[in-house]
Order: structure tokens, then C-alpha cells, then sequence
């Protein structure tokens, strides 16, 4: 007995061999980490300098005595008032908008049968495969002729004809991996498909959702070279827009540029780790239905 | 009053043609089993009275109501499937009230249907959970339930058991008999297991490859089945079928795979020379002291109340099932008796039950 127990107390002390990849494996991943991270910090600490100590000290010091007034000042001279607002409601019809749009789509091409769904979804498909950086002349042109230049739906539907594609194109894969038996059993208890696609369908496909919400508000929230074309009054300005103007008229004060930047990417940050348990398990829960 | 007509029924997807002009006729409060080996249509049948395929030919009729175009909501059944389809983000209740709310029931109706139907089924203390909080045989019972709260004039199972282990299987075989016996409601149930079918069903279709092949009662299908298919498709063990040639004028005697020579109760008159498959149950088949047909014992399986015998009779192998204990080991040599044995005789060639 003493021995049994003898030997069991030198089994549990005994240390648990080393497992060599996964070290490697967290050693490159707080690699990958620090090299994401470092121009953060540097951001948020330059934003806390003034001038004088940004010539001064390293990069990466911490300040030594945090300039909070660059924020204040920053959000005045940038126009935040205008640009963040101007953000926030392109964004916040957009977004919820285009999802929308695209979930109702992609279940029409997965669980409706029709004449030409797939050259429609193809169609669809190859809208993905064209940069926006080739259309922005025509876009113009287009915008311009319906008199939608400097106007929120000017730039919040071509945001939309550009975004719906992909998601499209991730939805409807996922939509094809629910069982057929789950629209068919609420055909049967009497549901029409707009009521599957908001009963069962959406509510399914949360996780889905969430991820394509956090990758399409940080796209919208972060687009530059549309809105550049299509809004012209500096009224209308969005947060890129004026953050690239800030650069110009305060190029010698680095502080209160960086505290415009953390300003600028702070919503984004936020939204992301609302959702972010949901965006992981979005990923690999499309990843095996799809 | 729910019956159901099938007539004529044809489909083809595409220019690839599955059920190829089907009848049956089931009767109100019938429990009709649609069975058959993967791929013969049986199912395709079932989602096409469910409305979830297209009829290419032929009508179907609920209550002599034709309902060839009528949508799933309108035809008055309900289904449960395979793989169950509970809504994942509902809970029991909402998942079984789901069909009332969505036909703008009352709350007050909607909860005591129900709780009526949680309380034929057992489900009262689950009501509240979602479906990946339950197993796999109260995941069935709630879907059950689902078809249950809607009253419908025909329920139609698409292989419910199958994603059951074997003996939650049997006892959900029971568990839908004594529902059936309790609603009286008409059931068409599709299944590939023959002992489901034998067990449960007042009516049961054979099909393959898109075919009819016989409709009847499990004992009618059991005792005088109609071609080589059924007689092989229902029964475990299987029937044995042996190679056989009909001997005498009157055809009274039967040539067993060239191992000996058996008589028959009812000769087939001027068939003399005839070559045929004889069906024997392996149940029919017995051991006799001596003046049996010799066959050698291959291998030996005890079952507890039964043993199963695979020996070699003239070159063939066939299986007897005994229902007393032997000392029989492999290797050794016995005298099988066929004394009132039926014999299934069926013409070689057509594979068709030889008429006398």
C-alpha cells in the first residue's frame, strides 16, 4: 500500500515531458503578436507626447508626462465633430444594411430553386473579382450624373455594390450547409421562406453574421479612396478623409496626429472585441458547414 | 377519414427516371411501411406525398383530394425526418408550437396543445430546452411531438430510427406502435430495415429500383412472398435459397441443390425437369437422426435462446436456425430434416413464385 501510494506521489510530481513544437509555436505567435502590436503601442504613446519630447525620446519610452490636451486638440483641428459623424451614420446604415441585403440574397441562391441561379450567383461571384480601384473613374461618373456627390447615399451604395458580392458568396455556402430538413420541416409546419430566412435561418447563422459585421465595419469604417472621390465638401468628410488632411496642415505635430489615429481606430477596436468570440467561432463554424 | 391514393405516381429528375408508375392505397388509421434497399425511391415517394418534390406523373390524393400542386402547409400532414430538423434556437415548446404560431393560434391553445402532447410522449420536463441540451431518442420524441400538436390526417416518418442505437431503436419501435394504437391517425413510414417494417406495420411495400414489387400484410409478405427480392428482402436470417430442379408428373418432389431429394405437400403438375430456386426459412429447416440430407457444419453461432447453423449443403451454404441448444462443432457432419418444410419455389428465370 505505502508502496502504491509511494509510487503514484512520484508519478504526479514528476514533470510532464516538454512538448518542443508548441513552445515553437507560442514563441512565434508572441512574435507575431509583438510585431502587431508595436506600432499600436507607438501610436498610443506618441499620441501622449508633445513635440519636443517625440524629438527627444525613443520611439517606444513611455511618456514620461502624457499630454492629454493632444486628444482635445486633435479632435477640434480635425473637424472630428463633422468626420465622426459623417462616419458613424455611413457606417451604421451600411453595415446592418448590406448584411441584410446579402443574407436575404444568399439564401435565395442556396434553398430557392429558379431559372439561372447559378449564372446569377456567378454573376454575383465575379463582382468579387473586380478591384474598385479600376471603377472609380466610371463610379464618379455614375455618382455624378445622379447628382449623389457629397451626399450619404452618394458613397453609401456604391459601399454597398462593392461589399454584398463576398458576403454573398460566404453566406450562401454557409446557407448550403444547413440541412435541407430544417426548411423543409418549417415548409411543412407552414412557413414561407422570408419567415425560414428570419425564424430559423438568421438566428442559425449568428456566428456567421457577427464575423462578417466586425470584417465589414472595420472596412467601411476604415475606406479611404472611395470616399475620397465621391465627397468632395469638406461637410461631408468621413474619418479617413480628414485624418489624411491632418497630416498636411500639422505635419510637425506628430502628437496630436497619433491621438487623432487612436481616435480613429478606437470604434473599430471596440466593435471587434464586442464580437470577437462570435467572429472565431463564425470562421470555423463557416469554415466546416461550407 | 385520411387516406391516401397514390396512382400512377412517376418521377424523373431529369431524363434519369426513379419511381417508374406506383399505386397504393392506404386506408384511414392504416400504418403502411414503405420499404426497401437504399436507392429504390422510397423515400422520394414519401417527400412527394410531403409536397418537397415534384410529381413528373400520376396523382396523389389525401382524402380524395387530389394535392399533386398543393404546398406542404396545405396538404394537412406532417413529417418527421431522419435527422430530426428541430429548430436549434428554439426550445422544445416553441419547436412543437412553432406550426400553430405561424397559422396565428392563440397562446392559451398553442401551450395546452402542447402540453398534450408532451404528456402522451413524456416530454413535460424538457419543454423548456433547446434541442442540443437533449439525447438523441428525445431529440426524436420532440419531433414526434412536432407532428403530433398539428392533429394532421396523415403522418409520414422519413427513417426515424436510423440515427438511433440498437436498442433505443427497439424501444422507439414500440413507442410509435403504441402511438399509432392511441391516435389512430393514418402513418406512411419509410425505412430500409426489414424488422422495423415486419414489427410495426399493419401494411408493407416492398420496392426496388423504383418498382412496386409486393404489397401486404407483414405475415402475408413473410409467408407468400411474391418474387426471389421479397423473399430474400424480408426475414433475418434471410431466406436460403438453394438451386433446385422439380422431379415426377405431378411434380411432387424437389431436387436440392444435388444433395438429395425432398418431397412436396402440393405438386406443380407438369413442371417435371424444371429448374428452379427453392426459398427455405432457416427457421423451417431441423436436424434429424439419420435420414436426413447430409450437409457439413461450417460455423456455429449460439444466441442464447436460439442457434444459428451456417453449413454446406451440396456445395451451397445455407443458414439453420434452431431453437434448441446443440454440441455442434465446425467441421462436423449432420442430417438436415426438412419434414414440414414450406418450400418457396420460384421460377429460375423470371425469378417469379411459381404458381401450382
Amino acid at each position: 500500500m505505502t508502496m502504491m501510494s509511494a509510487s503514484i506521489h512520484a508519478n504526479t510530481l514528476e514533470k510532464p515531458q516538454r512538448d518542443w513544437v508548441l513552445v515553437a509555436l507560442w514563441a512565434t505567435l508572441a512574435l507575431v503578436a509583438l510585431i502587431w502590436v508595436a506600432p499600436f503601442v507607438f501610436i498610443v504613446f506618441t499620441s501622449l507626447k508633445s513635440n519636443a519630447a517625440v524629438m527627444s525620446s525613443s520611439a517606444f519610452a513611455p511618456p514620461v508626462d502624457p499630454k492629454f490636451a493632444n486628444y482635445s486638440g486633435a479632435w477640434d483641428r480635425g473637424r472630428f465633430n463633422t468626420t465622426f459623424f459623417n462616419s458613424v451614420i455611413i457606417t451604421a446604415i451600411k453595415v446592418p444594411l448590406g448584411l441584410f441585403i446579402s443574407a436575404m440574397a444568399a439564401y435565395a441562391l442556396a434553398k430557392i430553386e429558379f431559372a439561372g441561379r447559378k449564372m446569377l450567383l456567378l454573376a454575383i461571384l465575379f463582382g468579387t473579382m473586380i478591384p474598385f480601384q479600376v471603377m472609380l473613374a466610371p463610379l464618379f461618373t455614375l455618382v455624378n450624373g445622379l447628382h449623389l456627390i457629397d451626399t450619404y447615399p452618394g458613397v453609401i451604395l456604391p459601399y454597398l455594390a462593392f461589399g454584398i458580392p463576398y458576403q454573398v458568396f460566404i453566406l450562401q455556402s454557409f446557407f448550403r450547409g444547413i440541412p435541407k430538413e430544417l426548411s423543409e420541416a418549417a415548409r411543412i409546419d407552414g412557413a414561407s421562406h422570408f419567415v425560414i430566412f428570419r425564424r430559423i435561418f438568421l438566428p442559425v447563422s449568428l456566428p456567421v453574421l457577427a464575423a462578417l459585421l466586425i470584417l465589414d465595419f472595420v472596412s467601411t469604417w476604415n475606406e479611404f479612396a472611395m470616399a475620397l472621390v465621391l465627397l468632395q465638401d469638406r461637410d461631408m468628410w468621413t474619418l479617413p478623409l480628414g485624418l489624411s488632411a491632418f497630416q498636411g496642415q500639422f505635419s510637425r505635430d506628430y502628437g496630436q496626429l497619433n491621438a487623432a489615429i487612436v481616435m480613429t481606430v478606437l470604434p473599430a477596436a471596440i466593435v471587434y472585441l464586442i464580437f470577437q468570440r462570435y467572429f472565431v467561432s463564425g470562421l470555423t463554424s463557416g469554415a466546416v458547414k461550407g | 377519414m385520411s387516406t391516401v391514393q397514390i396512382r400512377d405516381v412517376r418521377k424523373s429528375y431529369g431524363a434519369h427516371p426513379v419511381l417508374h408508375g406506383v399505386d397504393i392505397d392506404i386506408a384511414d388509421g392504416e400504418f403502411v411501411i414503405l420499404v426497401g434497399p437504399s436507392g429504390c425511391g422510397k423515400s422520394t415517394l414519401l417527400r412527394m406525398v410531403a409536397g418537397l418534390e415534384s410529381i413528373t406523373g400520376g396523382t396523389i390524393s389525401i382524402d380524395e383530394r387530389v394535392v399533386n400542386g398543393l404546398e406542404p402547409k396545405d396538404r394537412d400532414i406532417a413529417m418527421v425526418f431522419q435527422n430530426y430538423a428541430l429548430y436549434p434556437q428554439m426550445t422544445v415548446a416553441q419547436n412543437m408550437g412553432f406550426a400553430l404560431e405561424l397559422a396565428g393560434a392563440r397562446k392559451e391553445e398553442i401551450k395546452r396543445k402542447v402540453d398534450h402532447a408532451a404528456g402522451i410522449l413524456g416530454l413535460e420536463p424538457l419543454l423548456q430546452r433547446k434541442p442540443a441540451q437533449l439525447s438523441g431518442g428525445q431529440r426524436q420524441r420532440v419531433a414526434m411531438g412536432r407532428a403530433i400538436v398539428r392533429d394532421p390526417k396523415v403522418f409520414l416518418f422519413d427513417e426515424p430510427l436510423s440515427n438511433l442505437d440498437a436498442k433505443l431503436r427497439v424501444k422507439m419501435r414500440a413507442e410509435i406502435k403504441a402511438l399509432h394504437q392511441r391516435l389512430k391517425t393514418t402513418i406512411v413510414y419509410v425505412t430500409h430495415d426489414q424488422i422495423e417494417a415486419m414489427t410495426m406495420a399493419d401494411k408493407i411495400v416492398v420496392m426496388q429500383g423504383g418498382h412496386i414489387e409486393q404489397i401486404g400484410t407483414p405475415l402475408e409478405l413473410y409467408d407468400h412472398p411474391k418474387n426471389v427480392f421479397v423473399a430474400g428482402f424480408l426475414g433475418s436470417p434471410a431466406m436460403n435459397f438453394l438451386d433446385g430442379v422439380i422431379i415426377g408428373e405431378d411434380g411432387s418432389f424437389l431436387e436440392l441443390g444435388g444433395a438429395g431429394r425432398v418431397p412436396l405437400a402440393n405438386g406443380y403438375r407438369n413442371a417435371d425437369g424444371k429448374s428452379v430456386i427453392v426459398g427455405v426459412r432457416p427457421e423451417d429447416i431441423g436436424i434429424a437422426e439419420a435420414n436426413g440430407i447430409p450437409a457439413e457444419v461450417i460455423v456455429v453461432e449460439p444466441t442464447g435462446s436460439e442457434t444459428h447453423l451456417a453449413v454446406r449443403l451440396g456445395g451451397q451454404e445455407i443458414i439453420v436456425v434452431l431453437r434448441s441448444r446443440v454440441s455442434l462443432a465446425p467441421g462436423e457432419q449432420v442430417h438436415l430434416s426438412f419434414e414440414g418444410a414450406r418450400f418457396h419455389v420460384f421460377d429460375k428465370e423470371t425469378q417469379e413464385r411459381l404458381q401450382r
